[in-house]
């Protein structure tokens, strides 16, 4: 165990570097100048020139590429070819928004898709297990763009009861983290129910209902607890997912959070900006999975790694 | 001749009560292939289904809502939406098979050879798809459709790019799975050929849950697809694109619902179709029962 | 809606503080505007964008000002002349005018403002225009400053009033943070900039004209999505929008509680035709595409009706424009005959390269095109990948197979010269500049290169109407359609203007 513990910490650097290297040349590949963005379609061939020569991008891309390294390690992601700012300034403006909003879908999903994942397994194969997991599997069925243009015209332009736009307020979060948590909730309902099915199937399971223990709860000490693990590891592995979701609704939604920061670089060519909101969140997916292993091996310690 | 219909009646019956009765435990098969049989059906038989041309633009009719004419109204360039998601079921299935075919023919055998050779190469391998694993998918997806340029093809690749590491790690850890059992060690005691061992024993016991997995990937292409196409990145004008066509039709919404409902509905159906279609085959073929 | 919640609460509990509060409160009143993009950067001379020349707009000044008939005023010079020759222009600046962190505005400053476009060291994003015409700046004494043009040069004061001619504090731009704290002489100062979100400007206290008017604080937001913008005004939590996305224009016309203005625009939408390209090389072949293209439906179906069709490749709004042109009425039967005589009975393909917004106009076009026998193959990019594609050199498009370019140009109200220089001038071949096509008239060169020297304003226009009746005759461009400026706003709102072109100002508008 302490052996992949320590593989897995050697691993996140090496990680972070392959990552680094990827995102740089594929954003070099990427066609499309910064200078010539920026300059404007009106501007001279001469001054997009003088603009790239400014920028630091007319040098060779090795070198471009280890001056980027060489400050990166020492927490310095350059500044934003757009705002000026420094990139950390930047993504530590935006990252408390994110973290916030998926926090928030998280619980959501999880106080949601428990307790219909359990009401899937106790009625297997019955109605109520039929209905609570089409309505779960319906909800992520929709792309998120259009629930949350939907849910903000009815709720905000129809019947005026929620913000429309922003992070100004507790109910800024309502739907923006509801439309985040409606795929990590089915993906948690399901994997709730399958643990739960195995679960209940085992042997000690009908043991203590053949002793006479109270149905409910074997249900929330014996079953829930074997079923928190895959839950454990499905919410670790999905939080990639969770910030690509980030993305779509921060844009729909004018949340100032990473995903946004993300989506206008790209389309300014913020070269530095993407680079640094890359490496961020994929060191938090990384952390995130290794946590989720870890917290799965305290939780059982019979689960081998290798 | 008279006794004829009561000796095959009853077996009739009984085969029907059979069939029946399998449906009736598995009932997540039958509702899940039914809808995927649906858009099946409907992509296979669409100049049937539907007189309308899907490219038939009408300038002078745009934006209308649904009437015995065009079941579903028409879309921004006054073409017929019904139409439209009738043949967008081909482009849906298409994108499915290969991106899904993809993400498997890549994804495996590096699963596989990782868990069989083991040391550097299951190191190297799995590192490598631990960076892409880790890339958020959307991130991934946004730099490879950008550099790539945005068509259906691209669209495609980046949307297997990022499965390529789940099949990578399922099938590593099935091979793994199945290098302790007892018979994989008995073949390999009796001095049988390594890929014989791989394509007769391993490759053919990793297909059940690969299926599985596949079916519950076969949604999120679309969505991902979906999510693309919202980005601005999705398939090329004036493909009927499921994805493309609910992104086109939010711009109209507030004045016209219709134009991004129909294909979002055709999308849930499918998702749906396909996951409760998974949870199906996993019930069925979950090798515990 | 969500203020009303709260004055409820408030209603429960105590009418007494409620008063007491509504008295004593002073509520700073916010102009909330909304636009379709962020910006790009908070120094107007580093970008060349639109809106973010709007959002810059209550905070900056130059020389001079565009007023709302259209007409240069003076802002911060106060009067100026110019010698015979064209070349040299004296300016008296304004006094008593400091920037936002208290620079005093003299000669000094407007000399470096210049100095620093003119610095190619800098590379600054606007600079360009500035060094095609100016020579150098120098300071006559602390109020007075001369220009040296390279060559006679029309849109000079025009060019004053636009981004590159803003005045930036030489103390804050020598400090390296102008690109992210805006500080100019406007009469509102940054407040807060913050960059996923949004921009809030303040009154400026020491501002040296009218302090009076407009509101105590205006709040830019965004957001690329056009459905949200609708709904932001619907809402109110925007109090004004820009643009409006046409498909929206009825029904807020429709509203009570809105208010749509719609204007003239200079945005003049049109495809390039590459003439290297072995069809389109032929002039038959262009006049084919432009006698196939319905503007009026073009209009109809991608503006709901909030545009006119581009018979010239000058707007309506540019001096010198000549409505008497309409060169290619819809006529497929001519436009058949003529690719026929071109050798093209059967129709040909080719591709058209277009951004995200415009992808619309390649599917109808499409459709159009397809009646006469073309197959446009539209190629929807990205925008940053579109203009990659989109300004390459000869080689370039022929390597990647691009036989068109859909775009559109706006030069405002600045002159003739800046529509037409660029896009058919032969030194402007892309990627130098926007001649796309690499369209070259020897003819129409010297007419636009005569019509530049030309300070006479009635003889340039006569020159222009000439230079006009070239180009459709040419056609290196199938032109398509004229925007008009849609803005709306909440309908309590006045005083909100459009520079043709979509750049809106605020800074005197206010909410009853």
């Amino acid at each position: 165990m302490k052996a992949y513990i320590f593989r897995k910490l050697i691993a996140l650097p090496l990680i972070l570097v392959g990552v680094s290297i990827l995102v740089f040349i594929a954003l070099r590949a990427l066609p499309g100048e910064p200078a010539r963005i920026m300059a404007g379609p009106e501007a001279t061939q001469e001054a997009v020139d003088l603009v790239t020569i400014r920028l630091g991008l007319d040098r060779s891309l090795l070198e471009q590429y280890l001056t980027f390294a060489g400050n990166a390690i020492r927490g310095d992601f350059g500044d934003s070819l757009r705002s000026r700012l420094p990139v950390i300034q930047e993504i530590a403006e935006r990252v408390p928004y994110t973290l916030t909003l998926a926090l928030t879908a998280y619980l959501l999903a999880i106080s949601i898709g428990v307790p219909a994942g359990m009401i899937g397994a106790i009625y297997h194969n019955r109605w109520p297990d039929y209905v609570v997991m089409i309505i779960a599997i319906m909800g992520a069925s929709f792309a998120n763009f259009w629930l949350a243009l939907m849910a903000m015209n009815f709720f905000s332009v129809q019947l005026g009861w929620l913000p429309l736009l922003g992070a100004n307020s507790w109910q800024s979060y309502i739907l923006p983290s509801i439309t985040l948590a409606v795929l990590p909730t089915a993906v948690i309902a399901r994997m709730t129910r399958s643990s739960m099915i195995e679960v209940l199937g085992q042997d000690y399971v009908r043991t203590a209902r053949a002793k006479g223990l109270q149905v409910r709860s074997i249900y929330w000490s014996h079953a829930l607890r074997n079923a928190v693990i895959p839950i454990v590891t499905i919410v670790g592995l999905n939080f990639g997912s969770l910030i690509g979701g980030a993305v779509v609704t921060e844009t729909v939604f004018n949340w100032p959070g990473i995903g946004r920061l993300m989506v206008d670089s790209v389309r300014f060519r913020d070269y530095p900006v993407i680079q640094g909101v890359t490496l961020v969140a994929v060191f938090g997916v990384v952390l995130m999975n290794f946590l989720a292993e870890m917290l799965i091996a305290f939780l059982n310690p019979r689960i081998r790694f290798d | 001749m008279t006794l004829a219909p009561s000796t095959v009646a009853p077996r009739k019956r009984s085969a029907m009560r059979a069939a029946l009765s399998w449906c009736g435990s598995h009932v997540n098969i039958v509702i899940g292939g039914g809808l995927i049989g649906l858009i099946v059906f409907a992509a296979i038989f669409a100049p049937l289904i539907t007189s309308a041309d899907p490219y038939a633009q009408n300038l002078m009719a745009t934006l209308l809502p649904p009437s015995w004419e065009h079941p579903f109204g028409t879309d921004d360039n006054g073409r017929d939406i019904f139409a439209r998601v009738i043949y967008g079921a081909r482009i849906s299935l298409l994108e499915v098979v290969l991106s899904v075919g993809l993400a498997l023919i890549v994804g495996t055998p590096l699963g596989i050879i990782a868990g069989m050779a083991g040391g550097v190469v299951d190191t190297v391998i799995m590192w490598v798809m631990d960076v892409l694993f880790a890339f958020p998918g959307i991130v991934l997806a946004i730099l490879i459709v950008s550099v790539l340029g945005p068509n259906l093809i691209n669209l495609l690749i980046a949307i297997a790019i990022f499965a390529v590491p789940v099949y990578a790690r399922l099938s590593r850890n099935l091979t793994l799975g199945l290098k302790r059992m007892e018979f994989i060690e008995a073949a390999n005691a009796l001095g049988i050929s390594r890929p014989r061992i791989l394509t007769h024993y391993i490759l053919r016991n990793s297909v059940g849950p690969l299926i599985v997995q596949s079916t519950l990937t076969a949604g999120t292409v679309i969505l991902s697809a979906a999510s693309l196409s919202f980005l601005g990145l999705g398939a090329q004008p004036p493909i009927p694109e499921w994805g493309a066509m609910m992104s086109v039709g939010r711009n109209y919404l507030g004045v016209n619902i219709w134009m991004s409902l129909f294909p979002g509905l055709a999308i849930m159906v499918m998702v749906l179709g396909f996951n409760v279609l998974g949870d199906g085959l996993r019930d069925l073929l979950d090798p515990r029962k | 809606m969500n203020l009303k919640l709260k004055n409820r609460g408030w209603l429960v509990g105590g009418a007494l503080l409620a008063s007491l509060l509504a008295s004593t409160a002073v509520m700073a009143d916010t102009l909330t505007v909304m636009q379709i993009e962020g910006p790009r950067s908070m120094d107007p001379g580093d970008q060349s964008a639109t809106y973010t020349n709007a959002l810059l707009g209550p905070m900056y000044q130059g020389l001079l000002i565009r007023g709302s008939d259209l007409k240069l005023q003076p802002a911060l010079a106060t009067e100026w002349s110019v010698d015979e020759s064209g070349l040299e222009w004296t300016f008296k600046l304004r006094e008593g005018v400091v920037f936002h962190d208290g620079t005093p505005f003299n000669a000094d400053a407007v000399v470096y403002n210049f100095e620093r476009h003119l610095n190619t060291e800098r590379g600054l994003a606007a600079s360009g225009r500035i060094r095609t015409f100016l020579s150098k700046i120098e300071k006559l004494d602390d109020f007075t400053v001369k220009f040296t043009l390279k060559s006679p040069y029309p849109a000079f004061l025009a060019i004053l009033t636009s981004n590159s001619g803003q005045q930036v504090s030489p103390t804050a731009d020598a400090a390296g943070n102008l690109g992210a704290a805006a500080v100019g002489t406007g009469p509102y100062r940054m407040a807060e900039y913050n960059s996923g979100e949004y921009v809030l400007q303040e009154k400026f206290a020491d501002y040296w004209g009218d302090k009076a008017a407009g509101e105590d604080e205006i709040k830019w937001t965004w957001s690329a999505e056009t459905s949200v913008l609708n709904m932001a005004l619907q809402t109110g939590d925007a109090d004004i929008i820009n643009p409006v996305p046409p498909v929206f224009a009825a029904q807020i016309e429709a509203n009570p509680d809105l208010k749509l203005s719609v204007s003239d625009g200079s945005a003049v939408f049109w495809v390039s035709l590459n003439t290297e390209n072995d069809a389109l090389s032929d002039v038959r072949v262009r006049q084919a595409l432009n006698f196939a293209t319905d503007k009026v439906g073009l209009v109809q179906a991608i503006m709901s009706g909030y545009g006119s069709p581009a018979n010239s490749p000058l707007p309506s709004v540019a001096p010198g424009f000549d409505p008497s042109l309409n060169p290619y009425p819809l006529d497929l039967e001519k436009a058949k005959a003529l690719l026929a005589e071109a050798g093209y009975a059967d129709g040909f393909t080719m591709s058209v390269v277009v951004q995200e917004p415009e992808a619309r106009i390649g599917e109808v076009l499409q459709a159009m095109w397809q009646q006469i026998g073309v197959t446009l193959d539209v190629r929807r990019m990205e925008s940053g990948v579109w203009s990659d594609a989109a300004f390459g050199d000869q080689a370039k498009k022929s390597a990647e197979g691009t036989d068109s370019v859909m775009a559109s140009w706006s030069s405002g109200v600045n002159g003739a010269d800046l529509q037409l220089r660029p896009l058919y001038h032969s030194s402007s071949f892309s990627p130098g500049s926007a001649n796309l096509g690499f369209y070259k008239s020897e003819e129409l060169d010297a007419l636009l290169d005569k019509a530049a020297a030309t300070i006479d304003e009635d003889a340039r226009n006569a020159i222009y109407v000439d230079a006009q009746k070239l180009i459709t005759e040419d056609a290196p461009h199938v032109l398509l359609y004229v925007t008009k400026d849609l803005v709306a706003t909440r309908a309590n709102v006045e005083g909100v203007w459009t520079i043709p072109g979509g750049q809106i100002r605020v800074e005197t508008a206010t909410k009853n």
